[in-house]
């Protein structure tokens, strides 16, 4: 377990060295900062550039610039942002809190919906509720992010007046994102379970226990659902990694204060630190979910956790 | 110059289908806030208060509430009286010498006096200022004397004809001497000081600046008691928050073009316009192709109908110009008209420049820029018109503006999008005209060059505009671009909102504006 642990740890280091390498490169092949900054001036110089560039550090060769971010990254300076000079710590520390809500908000509403509509589903295969509930998950499917937060917002807010159309002000703000990551979700999540009970209720255990007389719930619920759970939980967990890159649309929507915005905006702008602190922080977590993941396996299931 | 849409108000409230989003917008705003407070949209973050940091005009758009500078100019753009009350140019305008408002203080109970004039002049032009992009509009002054308690001298290296402008804005905005060595530059980035009539209460970082009426000011007490500011930068969410009367401005650049029909028709929002220092233009490679004939970029104007273009995609929200500037613009000529559309007379032209039907021509665009996409699609149109084969690229904005413009390597022709706050054509035309200028890959012209570095030593405004005019008829004789259209910028304005005075820079003080409950 130690050598696994060691060399999953060291994998990490290396995707994350691998990951925040390419960002910076990237990133710096899309354009100047000095001139994003020096937009809408009245008279910019050649020399005026040179010398914002100069102040930002962007004179220096790439390689020196990418290790000074790396030097920064494990002493826990991850710099300044090019607008305006804010601690990118500071920005981030304020943005991941609302980031990690709403995503797990969204897993939360996406797991309680599907999992007992993919085993309802599983249950009735071929029969109507089967039937039903796969064509509305593929409407799910169809739906683009941003046209449903749209489309919420208008009936919603504008409509209805019910809901705050933006922000981060309370527990309402969350409904309208919330539900429009997880009305996704929940469309491709119920087909995953309800082709994972498929496969659960046609193993010999499962026809063990209802040979042995158990109540139906009780096979369902007791014996299937725990023996799905395995790939399940390797599913939600790489979803949860997935939603936080998948969120910047919806945060820019609905104006969420969180890391998608921060990324955008920094995109935008060109941000580099801000953007290479982001995609960091987002990679790290990213890395940890998978490594818990492996060993979430380990509880659920016995033969894991003994070998 | 102040254009107000309201048609909407009433085909709305009619359709019985308005009348619940009516009520409960009604509703909505008698519990959206309280008495004298307004929420203002911002498209960006200026991420920064100090005023030498920034160039962006959504710092403005707040600074001008913080901060004051020695002149002032408001929505109508004439310059005023600001923290001096009058100033006299001394030594051929190489001095200029201030007489400072008596009895002002900062936010924090600072005096104003002569010293903060030197404090701020010497940060600007010293080791602080010299770390952010504000200098260079500042370069004619050498440094700044105090005579006595309220009166300072200006001492500048060469006249500067725009520079009492820009002591409007910006980097001339005075900051307390104290207050910045006290607590030092960091401090002062996201908890400003000034002498403007609101003060800042409390700064969240890309999402929102509070602010709240300073009552000592030295121009009265603000009629709202605070203002908040957003930072939204979707387009639909602004207006999504305008409509449900949770914000009550979106300033522009937010609202496309496109959007302006739908905030008319909700009976809670409207699109209040004014004349912006936004211009486009589609500029020529005057060195190679043949563009490079002047009778061909004569040709491809009159081969297109700029007035239509106005009319239809930009629904009416700019004015066709006949030189690189918009009619607020100092150097403006209201005789110098635009080419006709003749496109009779461009295939002439063509016929005499030795263009074969069927020539190639390429467009070079901003690929982010939804409306002027469209308007590059009915330009590629009529010059097709003409018997040209034309292609449209589409570059990534920073793509275009930092590689492909500046290293000469556009096609025959390429968006340019320009504006500058101070409304004087130098700013423009030394930029696009002038030899070796970053945004000048293809011409050089020593007449061009030497009417443009002669006026900029002329302090005689007449004499002065006069030239600029000329500069502007001479750009149009030449056909150094196809001058397209000055742009609106375009307000959301809640129906709550009083006393509400767009203005063209973004620079809207709030000391008349009021809400309704």
């Amino acid at each position: 377990m130690a050598k696994f642990l060691f060399y999953r740890v060291l994998q990490a280091l290396f995707v994350l060295v691998a990951v925040t390498l390419i960002v910076s490169f990237a990133i710096r092949l899309t354009g100047d900062p000095a001139v994003m900054l020096a937009q809408g001036a009245g008279s910019i110089t050649e020399a005026d550039l040179e010398r914002i560039r100069e102040a930002l550090g962007l004179n220096q060769p790439f390689i020196v610039q990418y290790l000074e971010f790396l030097k920064g990254l494990f002493t826990g300076d991850l710099g300044r942002s090019f607008m305006g000079g804010t601690s990118v710590s500071d920005l981030i520390s304020r943005a991941l809190p609302a980031t990690l809500g709403l995503a797990l908000a969204s897993l939360v509403i996406s797991i309680v919906v599907s999992i007992p509509l993919g085993i309802k589903a599983a249950v009735s295969r071929g029969k109507w509720p089967d039937q039903l509930i796969r064509i509305v998950s593929l409407v799910g499917l169809s739906f683009p992010n941003f046209w449903l937060a749209i489309m919420l917002v208008l009936l919603f807010s504008i409509t209805f007046n019910l809901l705050p159309p933006s922000g981060l002000e309370g527990w309402q703000s969350f409904i309208m994102p919330a539900a429009t990551m997880g009305i996704i979700l929940t469309a491709t999540n119920v087909r995953l379970v309800r082709t994972t009970m498929l496969e659960t209720l046609r193993s010999q255990y499962i026809m063990v226990a209802r040979a042995k007389g158990l109540s139906n719930s009780v096979v369902l619920y007791k014996h299937a659902l725990r023996n799905c759970s395995i790939p399940l939980i390797t599913y939600f967990g790489l979803q949860f990694g997935g939603l936080l890159g998948g969120i910047v649309v919806v945060e820019r929507v609905f104006n969420w204060p969180g890391l998608g915005t921060l990324a955008f905006d920094a995109v935008a702008a060109r941000d580099y630190p801000v953007l290479q602190g982001v995609i960091t922080v987002l990679s790290l977590m990213i890395i940890s979910i998978n490594l818990l993941v492996d060993i979430a396996y380990g509880f659920v299931d016995p033969r894991v956790r003994k070998s | 110059m102040y254009k107000k849409t309201l048609m909407a108000q009433v085909t709305g409230k009619t359709a019985t289908l308005f009348k619940v989003g009516a009520l409960a917008a009604a509703m909505m705003t008698a519990t959206a806030s309280h008495a004298g407070s307004l929420t203002i949209a911002s498209p960006q973050d200026p991420g920064n208060w100090d005023p030498i940091d920034t160039f962006l005009v959504n710092w403005a758009a707040v600074g001008t509430n913080i901060f004051d500078g020695l002149t002032y100019r408001g929505p109508d753009l004439e310059l005023v009286p600001g923290l001096a009350t009058s100033w006299e140019e001394l030594d051929d305008g190489k001095r200029i010498r201030f007489t400072l408002r008596e009895g002002v203080t900062f936010h924090n109970g600072e005096p104003f006096n002569a010293d903060a004039v030197k404090f701020t002049f010497d940060r600007l032009l010293g080791e602080e200022g010299a770390r952010g992009p504000q200098r260079s509009n500042y370069t004619a002054i050498s440094h700044v004397t105090v005579i006595d308690e309220y009166t300072v001298d200006m001492f500048l290296y060469q006249p500067d004809p725009v520079l009492l402008t820009k002591l409007a804005g910006y980097g001339a905005m005075i900051v307390p001497p104290g207050y910045i060595e006290e607590h030092g530059e960091e401090y002062f980035n996201e908890h400003p000081v000034g002498t403007g009539p609101f003060k800042v209460v409390e700064y969240t970082p890309r999402s929102d600046v509070r602010l709240e009426a300073f009552a000592d000011h030295w121009g009265g007490a603000p009629k709202l008691d605070s203002v908040t500011y957003r930072f939204i930068a979707e387009p639909s969410t602004a207006v999504a928050e305008l409509q449900a009367g949770r914000v009550d401005i979106v300033l522009p650049p937010t609202i496309p073009v496109g959007m302006v029909e739908s905030i008319n028709n909700h009976p809670n929002s409207q699109v209040v316009s004014v004349a912006s220092p936004t211009v486009e233009a589609l500029r020529f490679n005057t060195q190679s192709g043949i563009t490079s004939d002047e009778r061909v970029r004569q040709a491809l104007i009159m081969a297109v109908d700029r007035q239509a273009i106005v009319d239809t995609i930009l629904s009416g929200e700019g004015s066709v110009i006949a030189s690189f500037q918009g009619e607020q613009s100092f150097g403006f000529d209201p005789e110098l008209d635009p080419y006709p559309f003749d496109p009779q007379r461009a295939q002439e032209l063509l016929a005499e420049a030795g263009v074969e039907p069927g020539a190639e021509l390429q467009i070079d665009v901003r690929g982010n820029d939804a409306t002027f996409g469209e308007v590059a699609q009915v330009v590629a149109a009529y010059l097709q018109g003409v018997g040209l084969n034309v292609s449209i690229q589409p570059y990534e904005t920073n793509v275009l503006l930092n590689d492909i413009i500046p290293a000469g390597r556009t096609g025959e022709m390429f968006q340019q999008k320009w504006g500058g706050w101070t409304f004087d054509f130098d700013n423009t035309a030394y930029l696009m005209y002038h030899t070796g200028e970053r945004w000048n890959p293809y011409d050089s012209d020593a007449t061009l060059d030497e009417m443009l570095d002669s006026q900029r030593s002329i302090t005689d405004r007449a004499e002065r505009e006069t030239l600029l005019q000329f500069v502007a008829r001479y750009t149009k004789e030449r056909a150094l671009e196809m001058p397209l259209y000055s742009l609106n910028a375009l307000y959301g304005v809640g129906n709550r909102v009083e006393n509400f005075d767009p203005a063209p820079d973004n620079r809207i003080r709030l000391t008349e504006v009021d809400v309704s409950e």
